[in-house]
């Protein structure tokens, strides 16, 4: 039962940097409107980022976010410029390959720049755990969560109170209907993709600060994940994605509770597909506005 | 005559939105049948329920006898139901002859294992169907155009492929939506001479249209909805002098008159 | 240049018989000439993915469902033979067609609660099929020996000659890609190819003309993974040892990579991708990582460049020009001719 309800703390803190990659992969997905295998490259450069600024700055967790954010931010810029911009009327296919392309692209130039071995991170906060009753809890695991909440509540007021977040709101459910209204569609769709790419970064160093650790090829299993809690949440909907990650992190941390350890992601992978053959449009309940 | 297609107490609602509510319908073997009203009408929405794309909230479709309702498009255009689509759905991008050849899908039985070691069955059906194809492209006036990518042709040339693929089912009866739709008076006359022929040539015929001189003119019943529902079905003449249908396409004032007239 | 490709496309359908002949026999002489095992072992791997990429192909480029997972039915291919031939000691030749049999019914598996999907949903649920066979075949350990692979996978033989090494090995890829190729050619110029045609241009056309298309993508996805199977079990013998390590998502990506290169919905199209795609990692060797990221670039250019991939045709619906605006820029041509 302890290790039970121990797992169920880890499955939640996890399972809150999976929903805030999701939130990051769904404001892309719904802004754009087609969907990326770059994510997981995105979240590599923010931990990455977040290592070099305190190896040289020391160990502020508040230039970290901001280090992780603007590194994945420019890379969001690169990325709309190959994959998007030049695709909004074609075939979903083409931007998708495209997407594939880069993301092999940035992964192979990340291992050369950084190295292709694992590196551990430095310690950033220091670690104790607090214990209540039968659950122990770390700081850093409430570190995590804090972070990921403040996150998601200034993404919401951004995108429910500025005029940014209504245009933004608006590109994601008609590009036609908002260009006419005289939205500059591409810079938007730009920024929009941008600060998604910015909450994948940030959730790329909080998960090398949970881990200890980061390598360039650390992307893959998490943009799969950011891609599999954003699907679950009916992929535009960016609090049903929130939703979604915190079930994958959840359902990962009970599932190794039951068998081993290493079908983590058997359990991630057969929830998703299961879910989809239930109820194909996932959590979120409307349909539409999806691609 | 005997019916061919009947629709009993035929509904279909859109969560609030009552698209059709309980229409009936008889079309008797070797019909031009019309379906006629305003925009909005539900007309395309009821011939959607009719080759299966959509399923009747309530009611039932019968094709000679038998009742259809239930069954999915594929299964209702194989039993002898072919139609074309308003906005026209070819396959833009195979020629014509190809377009075809795909109608032929359900009279053809080649199997995997057949086309893969081209067997007699295979031989039979590929002489077949191109036989077939060539004879329908001639019949309708396209085989000219038979190695061409069917998206390149003219619009008025495109409704004719649809026909003709539509023509390949070798069906009982055959739905026309807005066949005319978009097309110069020229190409409509010739249409409407065309949809003549086929049916002298015996074919069943229901179709949706705009253009009254054409349903006047060529179907011998028609159909008349407005917002879902039937208010008028019967012989040309009967609906003219349907007092119902005059309201539905003019509005009560004009056909009242006075009102128009104070307001001036 | 364009008019150039017209007319020897012309004249190879003139004489086509006669140049499939040819080009079937220089192929198969070619091992003589070739001394490097380096070299077979290059052109073992262009075969060996022009099979897989051509299943793939039967999928994505002919019924146009976006099956980006195909790693894992390579997999299920490869392990299978290898389970049969190490285990059951079963011969290649019969656990060959039993290794394709079974990954067509895991396509079958994978294709039925799908059907109803469409586009990105049908692409994540064959993604995530292929991670959990990758995950499965890492951790199963009694059946696949988990981490540590499937070793000493015995080589075929025939009359008391052994298939082992490039040099020998390369015919049986090359009679693999051969009868691929001319099954699929058959298959798709009949009936049922026309009816994955339909289903791919049209979905709703090809229902209203009686095309069950339900059935007809199920088998779509059933002789794709076939193949992809019959791959798989021809690779396990040639490299003798097999692990989870050689069927990530990436390798799924990569054999996307060259149907999109080479050229979606051909036949010739997954050749060309897999023999660019595997000469330019070749030749790259020596820059190491570099030819990854090369790689990389190499799809980017290629979408912007030719969407429609090296040898697909302009006109069709993957070419990635909208049906209007191309069909206005011909007739736009035709008027100033």
């Amino acid at each position: 039962m302890e290790y039970f309800l121990n797992q169920l703390i880890n499955g939640l803190c996890q399972g809150s940097i999976y929903a805030l990659m999701a939130i990051g992969y769904s404001v892309v997905v719904g802004v754009v409107g087609m969907v990326t295998f770059t994510h997981g490259e995105v979240i590599m450069i923010g931990a990455f980022a977040s290592f070099y600024v305190f190896n040289a700055l020391g160990n502020n967790l508040l230039l970290g976010v901001v280090a992780s954010f603007a590194a994945s931010w420019i890379i969001g810029m690169i990325i709309y410029k190959v994959c998007y911009e030049h695709f909004f009327s074609a075939p979903r296919h083409i931007s998708l390959i495209c997407t594939i392309g880069i993301s092999i692209l940035i992964k192979n130039l990340a291992q050369i720049v950084f190295g292709p071995n694992q590196m551990p991170m430095l310690n950033v906060v220091k670690n104790n755990v607090y214990k209540l009753g039968p659950v122990q809890i770390s700081t850093v695991q409430i570190l995590v969560i804090v972070i990921v909440v403040v996150l998601a509540g200034i993404l919401s007021l951004v995108f429910n109170k500025t005029k940014w977040g209504i245009a933004l709101r608006a590109v994601s459910q008609d590009k036609t209907a908002a260009y006419m209204m005289g939205i500059n569609v591409k810079r938007t769709a730009m920024i929009g993709n941008c600060i998604g790419c910015g909450l994948g970064g940030v959730a790329g160093m909080l998960l090398s600060i949970y881990y200890q650790t980061l390598s360039a090829t650390m992307g893959g299993s998490y943009g799969m994940k950011a891609f599999s809690s954003s699907v679950l949440g009916g992929l535009t909907d960016i609090r049903f994605s929130a939703i979604g990650g915190l079930c994958i992190g959840l359902i990962e941390n009970l599932g190794i509770t039951i068998s081993s350890a290493s079908f983590r992601d058997v359990f991630a992978f057969g929830f998703l597909i299961l879910v989809l053959i239930i109820r194909p449009q996932g959590f979120a309940s409307k349909k539409g506005a999806r691609p | 005559m005997s019916a061919l297609l009947e629709a009993r107490g035929v509904c279909k609602y859109f969560g609030g939105l009552k698209a059709v509510e309980s229409v009936d319908m008889t079309v008797n073997k070797g019909d031009i049948f019309g379906i006629i009203g305003p925009n909005g009408a539900g007309k395309t929405t009821f011939f959607n329920i009719c080759s299966g794309i959509y399923q009747p909230t309530k009611g039932e479709i019968l094709l000679d006898g038998e009742k259809i309702s239930g069954l999915p498009s594929e299964q209702i255009a194989g039993r002898g139901m072919a139609r074309t689509f308003q906005n026209i759905q070819l396959f833009r991008y195979m020629s014509v002859l190809d377009n075809v050849k795909i109608g032929f899908h359900n009279r053809t039985k080649t199997r995997l294992g057949d086309a893969i070691f081209h067997d007699k069955r295979y031989k039979q059906d590929e002489e077949f169907v191109v036989e077939k194809g060539l004879e329908i492209l001639e019949k309708v006036g396209l085989l000219e155009f038979k190695d061409t990518l069917a998206g390149n042709l003219a619009y008025g040339v495109q409704r004719k492929v649809e026909i003709a693929r539509a023509l390949a089912l070798d069906p009982k009866i055959l739905l026309l939506d807005e066949p005319a739709a978009g097309m110069n008076p020229l190409e409509t006359q010739s249409l409407m001479e065309f949809i003549k022929q086929l049916n002298a040539d015996g074919y069943t015929i229901a179709v949706i249209e705009h253009d009254m001189k054409f349903v006047m003119n060529s179907c011998n019943r028609i159909l008349v909805l407005n917002f879902g529902q039937k208010i008028c079905e019967g012989t040309p003449d009967e609906v003219k002098s349907n007092q119902q249908v005059h309201e539905a396409y003019f509005g009560k004032g004009i056909i009242a008159g006075e009102a128009v007239k104070g307001n001036g | 240049m364009r008019d150039f490709i017209t007319k020897s496309k012309a004249l190879y359908q003139k004489h086509k018989i006669w140049f499939n002949i040819a080009i079937l026999v220089i192929l198969v002489v070619l091992p003589l000439f070739i001394r490097q095992s380096y070299l077979m072992g290059v052109l073992c791997r262009i075969l060996l993915y022009a099979t897989l990429a051509g299943s793939l192909n039967a999928i994505n480029g002919y019924s146009g469902q976006t099956c980006i997972g195909h790693a894992g039915f390579f997999c299920i291919g490869a392990y299978c033979e290898a389970i049969l031939a190490t285990r059951l000691g079963l011969s290649f030749w019969l656990a060959l067609p039993i290794a394709g049999i079974v990954t067509a019914i895991f396509g079958g598996i994978i294709a039925l609660p799908t059907l109803k999907m469409k586009g990105i949903y049908l692409s994540i649920v064959t993604l995530g099929f292929s991670e959990i066979v990758r995950l499965v075949a890492l951790n199963w350990e009694g059946l696949t020996g988990g981490p540590m692979g499937i070793k000493g996978i015995p080589v075929p033989k025939v009359f008391g000659m052994q298939f082992s090494g490039s040099h020998t090995y390369y015919y049986i890829f090359l009679a693999i890609a051969v009868l691929f190729i001319f099954v699929t050619g058959r298959v798709i110029r009949s009936r049922v190819g026309r009816a994955w045609i339909s289903i791919r241009e049209d979905q709703l056309a090809a229902k209203s003309l009686g095309v069950q298309t339900s059935h007809y993508k199920s088998m779509n996805f059933m002789y794709g993974a076939f193949w992809a199977g019959i791959a798989g079990a021809a690779y396990a013998p040639y490299v003798r040892f097999i692990d989870s390590t050689m069927f990530t998502l990436d390798e799924g990506f990569n054999i996307l990579s060259m149907v999109i290169i080479g050229g979606q919905g051909t036949l010739v199209g997954p050749v060309a991708g897999s023999v660019i795609v595997n000469l330019l990692t070749e030749l790259l060797r020596p820059v190491g990582q570099w030819r990854m990221v090369a790689y990389g670039l190499l799809i980017i250019v290629m979408m912007w460049w030719r969407p429609q991939g090296l040898v697909g045709a302009s006109d069709s619906i993957l070419s990635g020009n909208t049906g209007k605006k191309r069909l206005s820029r011909k007739a736009k041509k035709g008027v100033s001719a």
